[in-house]
């Protein structure tokens, strides 16, 4: 029996697909986030030396090094590495879904909507209800609201750019008023949610995120085939029965899932979602969504921004969306020229 | 919009007559609609007043309290004035340049320019007061304005939705920037989330007085520049034809509109939505003729500022709703309306 070509054959009866590309490109992205991770656990004053790290990790740290691994800096780690995977994974299936490069579910409007939605908490029920429960009703809302304007669903992605405008304007507004309203210290730390942090992260937090990730990630692997024919045109992949209608609704509510668990524990970070799924496609040449290596991706660049929001030496310490939010916005831009250029935006 | 234009210029084509009598009878309506507002400006706050005070104190015979009440609100109502008249004449003449009905100086990254000028001056030249910084918040928006043009516009054929996310790559640099200034230093915070928030009042006249003449500027060269865009509606290649000059059209409408926009946005921080939705009013009303748009925006746009105002210190009595959120709240809506009306593959 020969083996087929571009799979990856588990015992007799299952082929995942699996192109020599991929895996070599994951393999890298994998390297390189592992390495990440060391220099995020060993950088720094606090950080336990990169000799200790291999014992302290299997249960061997004590003192110093225990609060930094199982306090300090473990549960961000964990947390920032699966928030990171979540959006990646997130904007994978978003921009498959509107076959639009540029579409997220932050550009959207759900970024501006969770933000609205802790600034509504923090106001009106300080204390009642936690701050991450408003940011995910928030941003489930604006995403609501986005939905039924277009009048189309999310098929139409320019009608759905606009709306999302729309949505994001009254959000953005809302959290003026509130920034406003309250005193100089909330609206700082408000201010600093609103632009999604990792600091201060618990294993509360590590856990909520990995749940939603791995309850989603096989549904996400389960439509990822039909995922891709859909991309090849409605009628096609009605022809090749990958239903797309009903692929279509599924991917955008994982992907909006996904981005709402990463909400809640993070806050709006953006341009993630945005640009991991590019930087995935890039690496690989190929087409199809990448839902994997987006994911690896999405981790890989939240980690490192994270790293950077950790140990850059400037004056005062800046929630780690500020950096993706610059960062992100500069990717954008050369994405945008580069499309110009070629003429197909 | 297309649709108006159609609509409005045939009928009107043999009977010029009746088309000037009719816009001069809109005059006087927008007029008068401007005037309420004015007097609603100076009527309603958080200490009561009458109609009948507010007439009173205008005609000189009010006790001298009630004068000293309405006469507080005065600064208030010509800054409405003046920043309505500048977001509202620069979004016409943005959407006349780019032929793009979505062009606003809040979607186009110059809000966020201001903003990027306002927290460089404060954090890092050690200006302060509101006359001082209106002088950074001018460049700042110029620059991101340009930016934005040239990425999101240059080449062939416009696109809608790549202009405005052009738009918003400006900004979020831009954004990200600010938010990291401002979370690092807490007085430069303090006195940003008070700019940001767009209000009209606590302002004085000093600050309506330095703007002023990058808002006068901006007024004149819109309308020096509207027959030019009168003809650049017909098409690049028609207007080549008929003598004008494209690209020096548009660039000087892009300078007059990011002055006007500029100048307003300094003066009281950012308010959205008064340069998108006034002109598309005065168009349904006026039809296509620029110059015609540029006066009834510089009237409708004070007038639908001022009233927002107005309406904001009224919902939450005795507190006060800033007007940019007012504008935010009413825009938006309107915006999410257009947009089920937009035709597929725009």
């Amino acid at each position: 029996m020969s083996r087929p070509k571009g799979f990856l054959v588990l015992g007799r009866t299952m082929a995942v697909p699996l192109s020599r590309v991929s895996a070599v490109t994951g393999l890298a992205l994998l390297t390189l986030m592992l390495a990440a991770c060391a220099a995020t656990l060993s950088l720094g004053r606090l950080g336990i030396p990169l000799a200790d790290l291999p014992g302290a990790l299997t249960g061997g740290a004590g003192g110093k090094a225990a609060f930094v691994l199982e306090r300090l800096r473990g549960p961000r780690l964990v947390v920032g590495v699966g928030t990171g995977a979540a959006l990646g994974l997130s904007g994978a299936l978003f921009q498959t879904v509107t076959r639009n490069p540029l579409g997220s579910p932050d550009v959207i409007g759900l970024a501006a909507g969770a933000g609205a939605g802790a600034a509504a908490v923090a106001l009106l029920l300080p204390g009642a209800v936690p701050v991450p429960f408003g940011a995910l009703a928030g941003a489930v809302l604006a995403i609501a609201l986005v939905y039924l304007s277009t009048g189309t669903g999310f098929r139409n992605p320019g009608r759905l750019i606009v709306a999302g405008i729309g949505v994001s304007a009254m959000a953005v507004a809302f959290i003026q008023y509130v920034v406003y309203a309250v005193e100089r210290d909330k609206a700082t730390v408000l201010t600093a949610y609103v632009n999604g942090s990792l600091s201060a992260r618990s294993w509360e937090h590590a856990a909520t995120i990995w749940i939603v990730l791995l309850v989603t990630a096989p549904f996400a692997a389960a439509i990822a085939g039909r995922l891709g024919l859909a991309e090849m045109g409605d009628e096609t992949a009605a022809m090749l029965g990958a239903e797309p209608g009903r692929t279509r609704t599924a991917a955008v509510a994982l992907s909006i899932l996904l981005s709402a668990g990463a909400v809640a524990v993070a806050g709006p970070i953006s341009f993630i979602a945005l640009t991991a799924p590019q930087i995935a496609r890039r690496l690989t040449r190929g087409t199809g969504p990448h839902l994997m290596l987006s994911a690896l991706t999405g981790a890989l660049l939240l980690v490192l921004a994270d790293l950077a929001a950790q140990q850059l030496p400037l004056p005062v310490s800046l929630p780690v969306g500020i950096y993706t939010l610059g960062l992100g916005g500069l990717y954008l831009g050369y994405l945008l020229i580069r499309e110009w250029k070629k003429g197909t935006l | 919009m297309t649709v108006t234009v159609v609509r409005t210029v045939p009928g009107d084509a043999g009977a010029p007559r009746a088309r000037a009598s009719r816009l001069v009878w809109f005059l006087i309506v927008a007029l008068a609609v401007l005037a309420l507002a004015m007097l609603a400006s100076i009527t309603f706050g958080s200490l009561p007043t009458s109609v009948g005070d507010a007439v009173d104190v205008l005609r000189g015979t009010a006790d001298e309290s009630t004068t000293a009440v309405v006469q507080s609100r005065y600064p208030r109502t010509a800054l409405g004035l003046l920043a309505g008249l500048g977001l509202a004449v620069a979004g016409t003449i943005m959407q006349g340049v780019t032929r793009n009905p979505l062009a606003d100086p809040g979607l186009l990254g110059i809000t966020a320019g201001a903003s990027a000028g306002v927290v460089s001056a404060t954090a890092f030249l050690g200006v302060s007061g509101q006359w001082n910084t209106v002088w950074w918040a001018l460049p700042g928006a110029l620059l991101a304005g340009v930016l934005v043009h040239v990425i999101g516009s240059a080449g062939s054929g416009a696109g809608l939705a790549r202009l405005v996310l052009a738009g918003a790559v400006v900004t979020a640099v831009l954004t990200a920037y600010v938010q990291a200034v401002t979370l690092g230093m807490p007085k430069v915070f303090d006195s940003y989330r008070y700019w940001v928030v767009g209000a009209l009042g606590g302002r004085d006249f000093d600050v309506l007085l330095s703007v002023l003449p990058a808002a006068g500027l901006g007024l004149l060269m819109a309308l020096l520049l509207a027959p030019a865009l009168n003809t650049l509606a017909l098409g690049d290649e028609t207007a080549s034809a008929l003598g004008a000059s494209p690209g020096l059209t548009r660039a000087l409408g892009l300078v007059a509109a990011t002055l006007l926009s500029a100048a307003a946005t300094a003066a009281v921080g950012p308010i959205a939505f008064i340069g998108l939705a006034v002109p598309h009013i005065v168009k349904a009303v006026v039809g296509a003729e620029v110059r015609a748009q540029v006066v009834f925006s510089a009237i409708l746009g004070p007038a639908l500022l001022l009233l927002a105002d107005v309406a904001g210190r009224v919902v939450l009595r005795p507190q006060e709703l800033m007007v940019g959120i007012v504008t935010a709240f009413i825009g938006a809506p309107a915006l999410l309306v257009a947009v089920r009306r937009m035709r597929s593959g725009t």
